[in-house]
């Protein structure tokens, strides 16, 4: 098989700049949405459609993303329970 | 065997996307999958692609530390491997843990060893075959050289460098996780006490090193973006990121593309560093 309908784009979620790559393989869409800085892959998600795959990928990268921001600031003690 | 033209200067460790699909079903030619993202091979990787698993296979899995000698010489023979194969490395993250793993085969002396450039994201970018069924090998015995540690910094050597100027280091995370904004990269786990940076280091984030299609830079661009910091291989250069996968793609810019003589991949970096009681910590 060979990956189909290839597209990129750059977005912000939760204030963090990301890049969300989709494609088709077969019948199966997949959604990847990666940090640009460092260029990691932080979410992948897969659907019937793109639209699908994208929604399931960018809620859920979204999610994720925010809870960074919420973080208590690095230079707290970081081995309290909770953290 | 004669190589495509890439942007970068060493086209003996890294071959284009068009010169693997040319060469899938060359014996003497193995193709390796090293994702950060495990179930990515699984989902669709290049014809006659095996995968490695970076957190089980390519580390010792009680200690921390590289693998092992004779636990890499039986995933190389598994994997079909030779002395005298060609290993052609790619995967996703731009090649992050290709490149972690091309360090690893450099360290055991593997004599041919190259990177896919731009990675798995490029293969699929261009709409190249993905195939889900693992090649059938046929096993051989391979015998790894004895470890070559001089392209590996361990804490000591890192301490040395920041208390007597005896290497340049380079930070090459992102710049929220050098200022200590951040204790790991959005949306990965945070796997140290303190933020901040090793006294010294220069930032220089890995994906600096890469264009748009995740392809390395042209030689000049990527001296202009090193020497414009001081890190120009006059003198020797320890380089180091989170848990060295990163670093590692720095390492072999500075090593093979640009042919500093002294490069070192320090794989305890920040998870070691910034879990250290009392080591020093710039925070600007």
């Amino acid at each position: 098989m060979k990956p189909e309908e290839y597209t990129q784009r750059k977005e912000t979620l939760a204030g963090w700049p990301v890049t969300i790559v989709s494609y088709r393989l077969g019948t199966t869409y997949h959604v990847t949405v990666e940090n640009n800085d460092p260029g990691a892959w932080v979410v992948k998600a897969q659907g019937s459609t793109k639209q699908d795959a994208e929604h399931k990928a960018i809620t859920e990268a979204t999610g994720l993303l925010a809870k960074i921001k919420q973080s208590p600031p690095p230079n707290r003690c970081t081995s309290v329970p909770g953290f | 065997m004669a190589m495509a033209t890439t942007t970068a200067t060493n086209s003996d460790v890294l071959v284009t996307t068009e010169w693997v699909q040319n060469h899938l079903n060359d014996a003497k030619i193995r193709l390796v999958e090293v994702d950060e993202d495990k179930k990515a091979y699984s989902e669709g990787h290049a014809p006659n692609a095996v995968g490695w698993a970076w957190d089980s296979q390519l580390c010792d899995t009680q200690l921390r530390d590289i693998v092992p000698q004779a636990k890499l010489e039986q995933l190389l023979g598994e994997s079909g491997i030779a002395n005298d194969t060609t290993i052609i490395l790619y995967g996703d993250n731009n090649n992050w843990f290709a490149a972690w793993a091309f360090w690893q085969l450099k360290i055991y002396g593997h004599q041919d060893v190259r990177l896919m450039d731009g990675g798995r994201k490029k293969w699929i970018a261009e709409g190249r075959e993905l195939v889900t069924d693992a090649p059938a090998v046929k096993a051989t015995t391979y015998k790894a050289q004895r470890p070559d540690f001089s392209i590996r910094a361990y804490l000591p050597d890192v301490q040395q460098a920041v208390k007597a100027k005896a290497a340049q280091l380079v930070d090459v995370r992102s710049p929220q996780e050098y200022s200590g904004e951040i204790l790991a990269p959005p949306g990965l786990p945070e796997t140290c006490q303190r933020g901040g940076h090793i006294p010294s280091a220069k930032s220089i984030p890995w994906g600096k090193a890469c264009n748009e299609d995740g392809t390395f830079k042209s030689a000049n661009e990527l001296q202009q973006l090193y020497g414009g910091q001081g890190i120009d291989g006059t003198k020797p250069v320890i380089a180091y990121c989170r848990i060295g996968e990163r670093s590692s793609h720095t390492w072999f810019v500075l090593k093979y593309l640009l042919g500093y003589q002294t490069v070192r991949n320090y794989d305890g970096s920040w998870t070691e560093w910034g879990n250290l009681v009392a080591a020093p910590i710039e925070k600007p």
